[in-house]
């Protein structure tokens, strides 16, 4: 079975990448041309019924022309792309990039191409994905809809340069449609020049290795009363800007081992006999986790795109409030990052978001045991979970019988919905995600 | 991208130039070009397009299949019935060759409501149903997609004119030339000037002609080198020229259960035995063939009557039997290119009735009548004993083929004379009937081919089987009888078609593994051809015991055959009617492509309206008091605003007193119907106790207002 599946995926790698050759290489009244030889060269075997023959030599004659002018173009060029630092998946991401013709003469009528690493997956991602969607579809069933391939990472236009005079460059704009969040890689930029028929391109490549961080797609969210309240709590939160306590009075106690010396109320010391502090109250804030469960054989499946994205658009809400925001979640190891009141700001809890990966190799207590550890510190807990099955709901029980509030949004593949439910779990599915956030309150 | 100007037309006057559609294509052509000049344009939206579509795809599938069931090669006739195989291929490469062709015209409306719509391109989801369907299941990846199909649908112009016979003409290959040029041309990169792009054409366009060259002559080294293969995959039919025998091959031999004939006898006795389709009078040993002994020039075509359904074979011959027989033609006739084949005939057939016009019979001098014309015959035919279209034997000429035997067969056939023990004086009904019994006591019938039959460099298979394994099948009987009364002197011919045993419902079935063998003897005495067959009767039972379990499948099948080949051969009488039928069923999905839309708005409305009953507020009292005071003569204009209205309502005197509580009563309801909070209790039950209350009020107020009037009349009366 392996086997197969290895020669199933060798076949994939070459027509993915003849497909992404052909189109690159070829112009668009190229790309007909070919199609129509195709179409002929299947039409014409008929010799004595059809005249088809004649097109397809023809057109194989024009291509082959076509083909043996790209074999030379000389021309010297430099690039320089100018990138922002971060892109959003779904969003588009215009970007320069400056040319350069470092030959004595004008060069006119060339197309700039971007050329990203190869996205093509290993064989074990493939396979992990296609396992994942054999349990997910039927087979001979159209209800089942397979999902987008999870390994484009982004649409790349093309652009023509201007002409270039002599040793001197020129600015072209292109623009990017990143389609998935992660670590974008750039390889180089592609010269192209189509030949004097305008069927195919000649190439030159030049390196320019660059990366682009593309954050997770939000969403919007509605004016939400999170889970929880300002409390008072022993300890107070030590990572607040103005660590400590506040300058309220609240009352006056015995000295307790390790109370500061400047607390010493001298004059109850003086009537008391006995070291008497004074006591303040506690300056709290609201602290709330953001749990992102990544329990997921497959990687890139649209139900971790999809989780990763309500907990970008949480941690954007929240961190525009006054309150803290840490961030749980299972990766190589488990993962607690805090953000909100000077500590970190929004954009660098996306940016550990749009590096999150699918864990594949632990279970989900490892979870439980870091959300339970955490559970003291924060006043209310957002969990984000990818399914609805014992391992969750047991998560959830220990959270509520630990008296923490709970905000419950799972995640389920488009036309699912999990067998049982509570009151307070959000169903969210994907490709409705939005119309479901809006229903909060 | 958008085509240049005129290439369109050029396109479409190109196909229909050399389509025959000359007129159809400059048409269409100057329809596409009229867009450039008229400014009208349509609002088309996505739906419209798929509507659009999908009567382009409908007119294709109907286009199909009309042409695959009425294509001359028989279509699904031929598939149901399980023609040959080079039928069925040549039936789907006629289709596909017409469906081709017609391309340009099946789908011009599509681009016809591109070219007139405000946006001068398509939606990507509209010509692919999966990605319909994608979108529908909330897959927005296409859309928004739009593509311009110009250069599509002038590529699909430019290759249907090419889908016609290959004359060896270049005219379609020049004219492509100059429409891809034009189509290039405007496409060319600016990087080049006019000269590079010329040259670079230059270049090309002799590779094209040279591969052309090449391309036709290796096409004709191909073709020449298949010739026999293909061959092989032909299902063998009679021949009306040669019978090559299976004596000698070995196996099993296998003849499938495949209904080809039905008869029906008028009377329950006119039911032939055998249907002969033709008969033989050369054998050559050497391939173990028989041969008419003549070419189809030998074939001498026969007058119809003057009604053209029937054909007098013997002119004058009393008949006694009438049998209705419906067969199908299997073979082609290069020389009408229509279909064509031998027609079963009981023996001593004289007159054929009922049968299809524009027919074409010939009949040969061994009493085969070739039919062509349609795939599929019924008709009466019409027999008595006595004479046969057989012409008598050629005794007296130098040749004598009714009496020729080949000298290797001459051993075989003498021992076998000298062990049937004739009396030196027998006549030829002895020789017959000792013949006849030879055969039926020593010889067994049997489909096994073993080893000991196969040829050999000592003895011929026949010469095997009438002297060692005396055991074959009908072929060796016949073939054997044949020679075997030749040696003793009896004309006698070599005759095949089928017999007639299985009975279904009131008529007869033949199967395709009834296909018969036997002898036709020479009867001096009566100067007639009589059948004479040797092979033993149990044939029938053994043949039969081969019935396959899953036979009354192949029956359904050969039924529903049978049944389309009659409709198909217009032997139904309503295929005529199909065309015109068809426009019809066209139309109405016309309109309820197009129109649907109509039906679906209308019952959204029907679903709004319904649903609005239950918006809050819609039972408030005060609509009562605003029929009330509508019946006084105050009625509210539509979209008029309650609030206008009650102010121009109570304008009138009478409804002085009620000012105030009636913009009470409006302001409560108001709250009620569009306040989100609604009103509580007690100001709902005030609602609806001061809407009664002024009910009441108005109701008295108006009877005063009718009271009064009438006695100011009663007053002036008096």
């Amino acid at each position: 079975m392996t086997l197969l599946y290895k020669f199933i995926y060798w076949n994939y790698r070459a027509t993915s990448g003849l497909w992404h050759w052909a189109r690159r290489r070829f112009t668009r009244a190229g790309l007909c041309v070919a199609v129509a030889l195709m179409v002929t060269g299947a039409i014409g075997a008929d010799i004595e019924n059809t005249e088809s023959y004649q097109s397809f030599v023809l057109l194989l004659a024009l291509l082959l022309f076509a083909f043996a002018c790209s074999f030379r173009f000389s021309g010297k060029f430099s690039a320089t792309r100018i990138l922002p630092r971060v892109g959003t998946a779904g969003q588009p991401l215009p970007y320069r990039v400056v040319v350069k013709n470092l030959t004595p003469k004008i060069q006119a009528g060339l197309t700039l191409l971007d050329n990203l690493a190869d996205p093509r997956p290993s064989f074990a991602d493939w396979f992990g994905f296609q396992r994942a969607e054999g349990r997910r579809s039927r087979p001979f069933r159209f209800s089942s809809t397979r999902s987008k391939n999870p390994f484009r990472l982004a649409n790349l236009s093309e652009a023509e340069i201007p002409p270039l005079p002599a040793k001197s460059d020129g600015e072209v704009r292109l623009e990017l449609f990143p389609l998935r969040r992660g670590v974008l890689n750039f390889s180089g930029v592609t010269i192209a020049r189509p030949d004097p028929l305008g069927l195919f391109r000649a190439f030159i490549k030049i390196p320019a290795p660059q990366k682009v961080l593309i954050l997770p797609k939000r969403y919007a969210l509605p004016d939400l009363t999170l889970p929880g309240a300002v409390r008072f709590q022993q300890g107070g939160v030590a990572l607040a800007t103005n660590v400590g306590s506040s300058e309220e009075f609240v009352a006056l106690r015995d000295y307790r081992h390790g109370d500061p010396l400047r607390h010493i109320h001298w004059r109850s010391w003086a009537k008391t006999g006995k070291p008497i502090v004074k006591e303040y109250e506690d300056e709290f804030f609201v602290r709330h986790a953001l749990v992102l469960d990544t329990f997921d054989d497959e990687p890139n499946s649209d139900v971790l795109e999809e989780a990763v994205s309500v907990a970008a658009s949480f941690a954007c809400t929240i961190l525009t409030q006054e309150s803290l925001l840490d961030l749980l979640f299972v990766g190589n190891q488990s993962y607690c990052f805090t953000a909100g009141r000077g500590l970190a700001h929004a954009d660098q809890m996306l940016e550990i978001l749009a590096s999150v990966k699918n864990c594949a190799d632990k279970k989900f207590e490892t979870l439980e045991q870091l959300v339970l550890k955490h559970s003291t510190d924060v006043s209310g807990c957002i969990c984000v979970l990818q399914r609805w099955d014992e391992a969750r709901k047991s998560l959830v029980e220990k959270l509520k019988m630990l008296g923490v509030p709970l905000l419950l949004l799972v995640i389920v593949p488009r036309g699912e919905k999990p067998a049982d439910t509570l009151e307070t779990l959000h169903v969210l599915e994907v490709g409705k995600i939005e119309e479901g956030l809006a229903k909060l309150k | 991208m958008k085509t240049p100007p005129f290439l369109l037309f050029a396109a479409l006057l190109f196909w229909g130039w050399l389509s025959d559609f000359l007129i159809v294509g400059a048409s269409l052509g100057a329809l596409l070009e009229i867009s450039r000049v008229v400014k009208l344009r349509w609002e088309l939206d996505d739906t419209d397009f798929n509507r659009i579509w999908s009567f382009c795809v409908l007119l294709n599938i109907v286009l199909v299949g009309y042409v695959f069931t009425n294509n001359d090669e028989g279509g699904i006739n031929a598939m149901l019935h399980g023609n040959t195989a080079s039928a069925a291929a040549k039936s789907t490469v006629l289709t596909a060759i017409r469906f081709l062709r017609w391309l340009p015209l099946t789908t011009f409306a599509f681009l016809l409501a591109q070219a007139f719509n405000a946006r001068p391109s398509v939606p990507l989801t509209a010509v692919s149903l999966v990605l319909r369907w994608r979108r529908r299941q909330g897959d927005r990846a296409f859309a928004g997609r739009y593509v311009d199909l110009s250069y599509p649908y002038f590529f699909v112009c430019v290759f249907a004119a090419g889908i016609h016979t290959n004359t060896g003409a270049r005219i379609y290959f020049f004219g492509q030339c100059l429409l891809l040029g034009w189509a290039l041309w405007v496409n060319r990169s600016r990087r080049f000037g006019i000269v590079s792009w010329l040259l670079a054409l230059a270049v090309a366009l002799p590779l094209g002609v040279a591969g052309m060259t090449g391309f036709n002559r290796m096409q004709g080294v191909i073709q020449n080198f298949n010739a026999q293969w293909i061959s092989y995959f032909i299902r063998q039919r009679t021949d009306p020229l040669q019978s090559l025998t299976s004596m000698g091959r070995i196996g099993q031999l296998k003849l499938s259960a495949k209904i080809v004939i039905r008869l029906e006898p008028h009377q329950p006795g006119d039911a032939p035995t055998y249907l002969r389709e033709a008969s033989y009078r050369n054998y050559a040993a050497q391939k173990m063939t028989w041969y008419a002994g003549g070419g189809l020039k030998e074939f001498q075509p026969l007058a119809a009557e003057t009604d053209e359904t029937t054909w007098n074979l013997l002119a004058g011959k009393k008949v006694s039997s009438r049998v209705n027989i419906a067969c199908y033609l299997n073979g082609w006739s290069r020389e009408l290119e229509e279909p064509e084949g031998l027609l079963p005939l009981p023996g001593g057939c004289a007159r054929l009735e009922n049968v299809p016009p524009y027919m074409v019979l010939k009949v040969n001098p061994n009493g085969a009548v070739l039919a062509a014309g349609r795939g599929f015959l019924m008709f009466d035919a019409l027999s008595g004993r006595g004479a046969t279209l057989d012409a008598p034997p050629d005794e007296r000429s130098t040749n004598r083929y009714d009496l020729a035997v080949p000298p290797n067969e001459i051993p075989a056939l003498q021992q076998v004379i000298a062990e049937m023990q004739l009396p030196a004086d027998a006549g030829d009904a002895e020789k017959r009937r000792r013949a006849e019994k030879f055969f039926s006591e020593k010889f067994s019938y049997s489909t096994w081919q073993g080893a000991e039959k196969r040829v050999t460099t000592n003895a011929s298979p026949l010469t095997k089987f009438l002297l060692t394994s005396r055991s074959g099948h009908c072929e060796f009987f016949a073939s054997a009888t044949v020679l075997l009364l030749r040696q003793l002197d009896i004309p006698a011919r070599y005759a095949v078609g089928y017999s007639v045993h299985e009975t279904r419902g009131s008529g007869f079935v033949v199967r395709e593994r009834d296909a018969h063998a036997w002898c036709l003897a020479w009867n001096r005495a009566t100067k007639t051809w009589e059948d004479f067959d040797t092979t033993p009767a149990s044939w029938v039972a053994i043949e039969s015991q081969r019935t396959a379990g899953e036979e009354w499948l192949a029956d359904v099948r050969s039924w529903l055959a049978f049944q389309f080949a009659k409709f198909r051969w217009r032997q139904a009488q309503f295929q005529q009617y199909i065309f015109w039928s068809l426009i019809p069923v066209m139309l109405v999905l016309l309109y309820f492509i197009i129109f649907r839309r109509r039906g679906k708005l209308w019952s959204r409305k029907n679903k709004t309206s319904s649903a609005a009953i239950i918006w809050p507020g819609l039972d408030s009292e005060f609509y009562a008091l605003e029929k009330k005071l509508a019946a006084r003569g105050l009625p509210r204009q539509t979209g008029e605003p309650l609030a206008d209205w009650l102010e121009r309502a109570l304008a009138e005197p009478g409804l002085q007193d009620l000012r105030s509580p009636l913009r009470e009563l409006l302001r409560l309801h108001y709250a009620y119907r569009f306040d989100p909070s609604g009103l509580n209790v007690e100001k709902r039950q005030q609602l609806k106790n001061e809407a009664a209350a002024l009910l009441g009020k108005i109701s008295a107020a108006s009877a005063a207002r009718n009271v009064t009037p009438s006695k100011n009349n009663s007053a002036a009366s008096r």
